[in-house]
């Protein structure tokens, strides 16, 4: 009697699952409300909408699946119902960008696969339980096995969530599509590559013996080389939008990095889940913005937005509060999760990465701030020249229906920086 | 964590100096920023500025100053940027650059001081200053080197982000450039009231985390009077040769943060708190004169528009109001006995002079310690040249613009003409501010030792011991002040009027060190040019390896293969090589005509190859074919045979 003898799609939302569901509700709706007048004018207006709802309702799936054969089908699903949304504009750079994010996802997804047969042959059952399924003398007689397996889930999960070295298709998938869909690819599709993670390996695997193995430093160097990567490669981009992309590959690697560390220290899944959501809706509203500019002026790099400040006050201010939050300066939600980051790295007392993991992220936030407030500066101090060669310049904030899910994720994201503990309360009521 | 304040007698204080620097520079800039536009950005982070600095002025833990530090410094760059001139932009990024590293490298130092402390089971109010009183000389000697280290680690990093923020060597580079540039009342602030945020972290650093349980046992002290020394010293140095008021003025801010860090440092050492009530009365004393000093900067500039020496100079003259506002200031900035500036001065004195002591006693019993009474002697000669010095740049201002005619008579006649120079409100503010230097100073004995009394609890003053002085006109007392006031005399007449004025006395030369500007020497190609760089190619590696991998596999290995199509003449080897020849011929005609030779008709190398293979073939038939081919083999044939014989022969 094998777990695999049969397939059943299970659905059972709980609490970790509502807390990944309930930041997909947010986002998407939010998104959503936002692409009702970025999409006005455009073509396909009805693939962007059959396809986002889709990619809404198989997310919300995800996140209730309470087994790992239905985590698997939602997963894909989910990658194959939001490439329609990458592939939107229809260019070559587009389809080009559909077929990479298509072809990456799928090298992840059989990774996880991988790792669902072979924890089919030891576990009892692929059902999501607190502590994993996986009997103690299993990992006794085949310890290496599980490790490598472990590892699979890490490698292929990992692709979704934008670690390196399988990160590639993130910087080519999401600033080509129209804004509010890279706004949830961003900030909560990437997430469910986190849910995997934490899915498998806490559900299903459980992570006692995963301690102090090399699973556990290998994750935590590759997230820790992403961290820098993502940030030193935002810093040097031109773009808007990639650099947001790429900001994402970092922040997301924040996530992963925490969660190396709850392998040792389980409070570090409180940074980590609360970073889910502050990143969520920080980089919602980052995107949005983006899509804002590019839907008012047309300008994708960022030298060229000089003095949009100007012009989109609003916007711009919420621009540079939810920079502030990512890049960790108090009181908004990055500060928050950075916070619980660092701290329950130090405490862990994992040798050398440790130490080394909150000077990683000081780094990184330091780049983060090369990178977001740059724009904020010229926004709103475009220089006497330019004021001078643009003696009247008129306000032209976007409609309503632009800026309220700007503001609203804006305000989410102090707030969740604010009182973070509801939040923290419910984590370590999951994690005891 | 919570956010925690306390109200006790010291922070009381200073959030009423901060309330009332507030207030005269909001009346100040009532005026001055009448032509302004974007008034509104500029009152708007003026108050979150005020907010952040309260929340730091209050504070109860490392926590909550850490968050009100970070609000104060990002809201205080809309002062530095706001005029959104070149120099300002580039001041401006200066300064976002060092709040921002500082803030993050401060928040390091929390995170290991926090871990320490949960380390040791203390799980609430961990980061409360009380809390943390003889941390490290405690880990210290119960033996705990591990967390010792981390301890000294994280006060390493706050150093550095409270030092950024203060202006302490070597991150003051922030300082001579912000300042001139912001608007005068937000000069105010920033100097008078941001840089001392900064040292009221270093305070809590030095009187709780590092506080020494045996005197001459910890270097924490001595880093900080070092520090202290290196920033008076060039600070004075800096401030003599500017010819830009606010720039001098900006620098004299450095240097006076000096002044209060060897105080902070002095007092450690010698386990005296003389030194440290010294340095408390001068931050207190310093916020008072930076506020009067560069509001009355400000007011120049509002009227005329210029800050350079050589352009205000006699704007001054015939405005005895303003001459006298800044006379208060600057006579209490540069320590003249019966101002304020003198006592705090005078006290810090009396601490070297203690410790000096106490190091000569212990030298002469043969005892060790870690500094010597060399050193000590020589920190108090650079703490009386220092001092020499503000009174030499203060008296360069001074003479300048109040005494002195402008070379330009019609412009002098202009300057001499303006009555109106300041609304009576500004004048009313400046004037109260201006009488507090000399009603402290001549009250000292009351009113400056109430303070440090008041003080004591807060900072851990040891107020049962000699702490100061009852009379500040001892002999005693007035020997380094008075030492210090002839060494800035001659300064000033030695360098000062011979050396930096031009032959006829019109012009103050500018001899500004632009090379020692550590910000473009070392930390803009560092931070700027060098770190990114490396950063990014490293990175671009990275981030190509699996794409790049992908796309040389397509292109190799996973190629589509093209159908394999009949040539129509020669075999493949001759249509590669004929391919491969005319590539090289014509990057050689290429080469040829770039020259200007003359190059002949192009040559089609496939078909001359697939010709010469033809011929080739032909003529291998013909040869194989012809009988001497065959009697050729067979002769081969039989050599070998013979060959073969005679090898065999000879082996055995």
């Amino acid at each position: 009697m094998n777990a695999l003898t049969y397939l059943p799609v299970e659905l059972n939302m709980d609490p970790l699952g509502a807390i990944f569901a309930v930041l997909t509700l947010i986002i998407f709706i939010g998104s959503g409300v936002f692409g009702i007048d970025y999409m006005k004018d455009t073509k396909h207006k009805k693939g962007y909408y059959i396809f986002y709802f889709l990619a809404f309702g198989s997310e919300l799936m995800l996140c209730a699946a309470s087994n790992m054969i239905t985590f698997y089908l939602f997963y894909e699903l989910l990658t194959l119902l939001s490439v329609p949304l990458v592939i939107h504009d229809r260019t070559k750079e587009a389809k080009m960008a559909a077929l990479k994010y298509l072809f990456y996802s799928m090298f992840g997804a059989y990774g996880a696969l991988f790792g669902i047969y072979n924890v089919a042959k030891y576990a009892d059952t692929l059902r999501f339980i607190p502590g994993g399924s996986i009997p103690d003398q299993a990992w006794s007689s085949d310890g290496r096995i599980l490790l490598i397996t472990a590892m699979a889930f890490i490698v292929g999960f990992g692709v979704k969530a934008g670690m390196w070295p399988m990160h590639g298709w993130l910087p080519s998938a999401h600033p080509v599509a129209p804004s509010p869909a890279s706004s949830v690819l961003s900030a909560c599709i990437v997430k469910a590559g986190v849910l995997g993670i934490i899915r498998s390996l806490w559900y299903v695997m459980g992570t006692d013996h995963l301690k102090d193995t090399s699973v556990q430093s290998a994750f935590m160097i590759l997230a820790l080389i992403t961290v820098l990567m993502g940030s030193a490669l935002a810093y040097a981009e031109p773009v808007l939008k990639k650099r947001l992309a790429y900001s994402t590959i970092s922040q997301l690697s924040y996530i992963l990095f925490g969660l190396a560390v709850a392998i040792s220290d389980r409070s570090a899944m409180e940074g980590a889940i609360l970073h889910v959501y502050a990143h969520g809706f920080i980089k919602a509203a980052l995107f949005l913005t983006a899509g804002a500019i590019i839907h008012h002026t047309g300008v994708t790099k960022v030298e060229d937005m000089r003095g949009i400040g100007l012009k989109m006050p609003f916007t711009m201010t919420c621009y540079t509060i939810v920079s502030l939050g990512l890049i960790g300066i108090p009181p908004t939600g990055g500060f928050a999760s950075k916070w619980y980051l660092a701290i329950a790295a130090l405490k862990s007392d994992i040798p050398v990465f440790g130490y080394l993991g909150p000077v990683i992220l000081l780094i990184s936030a330091l780049l983060t701030a090369g990178y977001l407030l740059r724009l904020s500066v010229i926004a709103f101090f475009p220089g006497a020249e330019y004021r001078q060669a643009h003696p009247d310049i008129k306000k032209a904030e976007p409609g309503l229906l632009m800026t309220i899910p700007i503001a609203t994720f804006a305000l989410l994201s102090v707030l969740i920086g604010l009182f973070p503990d509801a939040l923290i309360g419910l984590i370590r009521m999951i994690f005891v | 964590m919570a956010i925690a304040f306390c109200l006790d007698n010291f922070r009381l204080i200073y959030a009423g100096i901060a309330t009332f620097m507030w207030i005269v520079s909001i009346i100040l800039s009532a005026e001055y920023m009448q032509h302004y536009e974007r008034k509104v950005r500029y009152y708007f982070f003026t108050a979150l500025t005020y907010v952040g600095t309260i929340g730091v002025l209050l504070s109860a833990d490392f926590y909550t100053l850490f968050i009100f530090f970070e609000i104060m410094s990002l809201a205080s760059y809309a002062w530095v940027a706001f005029d959104e001139r070149k120099e300002s932009l580039r001041a401006a990024e200066t300064y976002l650059a060092v709040s921002v590293i500082g803030g993050l490298v401060m928040l390091m130092g929390i995170f290991l001081l926090y871990d320490v402390m949960t380390d040791m089971e203390v799980m609430t109010d961990t980061l409360r200053f009380d809390r943390l009183r003889y941390l490290y000389d405690t880990l210290r000697l119960t033996g705990d080197e591990k967390a010792a280290r981390e301890v000294w680690a994280a006060g390493i990093c706050m150093l550095i982000g409270f030092g950024a923020k203060a202006g302490a060597f070597p991150i003051h580079i922030w300082l001579p450039k912000a300042h001139p540039v912001a608007p005068a009342p937000a000069s105010a602030l920033l100097s008078g009231m941001l840089t001392k945020t900064g040292i009221l972290g270093i305070l809590m650093l030095s009187r709780y985390v590092f506080t020494p349980v045996f005197s001459g046992y910890s270097y924490w002290p001595i880093l900080i009077m070092i520090i202290g020394v290196i920033t008076m010293a060039l600070g004075a140095i800096l401030a003599l040769f500017s010819v830009n008021i606010k720039r001098t003025l900006a620098c004299s801010s450095v240097s006076q943060i000096g002044f209060i860090l060897t105080g902070i440092g002095i007092s450690d050492i010698a386990m005296d708190d003389i030194a440290l009530s010294g340095s408390l009365l001068h931050m207190v004393g310093h916020s008072v004169f930076k506020l009067i000093l560069f509001s009355v900067a400000g007011v120049i500039f509002m009227n005329i528009h210029e800050l350079d020496l050589n352009k205000i100079r006699g704007f001054g003259r015939r405005k005895p109001l303003l001459a006298a506002i800044f006379g208060m200031g600057a006579l209490g900035i540069a320590g003249i006995p019966g101002f304020n500036g003198y006592v705090s001065k005078t006290l810090i004195h009396e601490g070297i002079v203690k410790l000096k002591q106490m190091l000569a006693f212990t030298e002469s019993e043969g005892g060790q310690a870690l500094l010597s009474f060399d050193m000590i002697n020589a920190v108090e000669w650079i703490f009386l040249i220092s001092g020499g010095c503000t009174l030499a740049y203060m008296l360069k201002i001074y003479m300048c613009v109040f005494i002195e005619k402008n070379v330009d008579s019609d412009l002098q006649e202009s300057y001499d003409e303006r009555k109106h120079y300041m609304s009576l409100p500004v004048a009313a503010a400046l004037t109260i501010s201006a009488l507090i230097p000399p009603v402290l100073g001549l009250s000292a004995p009351k009113s400056m030792n109430g303070i440090v009394t008041l003080c004591a609890d807060a900072l851990k003053i040891n107020i049962s011991s000699e702490y100061v002085l009852h009379n500040y006109f001892t002999w005693e007392c007035l020997k380094g002040g008075l030492t210090s006031v002839a060494i800035g005399i001659i300064i000033y007449v030695g360098i000062i009027r011979t050396g930096m004025m031009n032959d006829d006395k019109s012009e103050y030369k500018d001899y500004w060190p632009k090379w020692m500007d550590l910000e473009n020497v070392i930390y803009r190609p560092i931070i700027q040019y060098a770190i990114p760089f490396v950063l990014t190619v490293v990175c671009r590696f990275l981030d190509k390896l699996i794409d790049g991998s992908v796309y040389k596999l397509r292109k190799t290995l996973f190629k589509d293969d093209k159908e394999q199509e009949e040539l129509a003449e020669g075999n493949r080897l001759t249509y590669m090589l004929g391919v491969a020849a005319g590539k090289i011929n014509r990057t050689r005609r290429k080469m040829l005509k770039a020259r200007g030779k003359k190059v002949g008709p192009p040559v089609n190398y496939v078909h001359k190859y697939a010709m010469d293979y033809e011929r080739y073939r032909e003529s291998r038939t013909v040869i194989f074919r012809s009988m001497s081919f065959g009697l050729m083999l067979f002769c081969l044939g039989l050599v070998t045979v013979v060959a073969y014989i005679l090898v065999t022969r000879w082996w055995h």
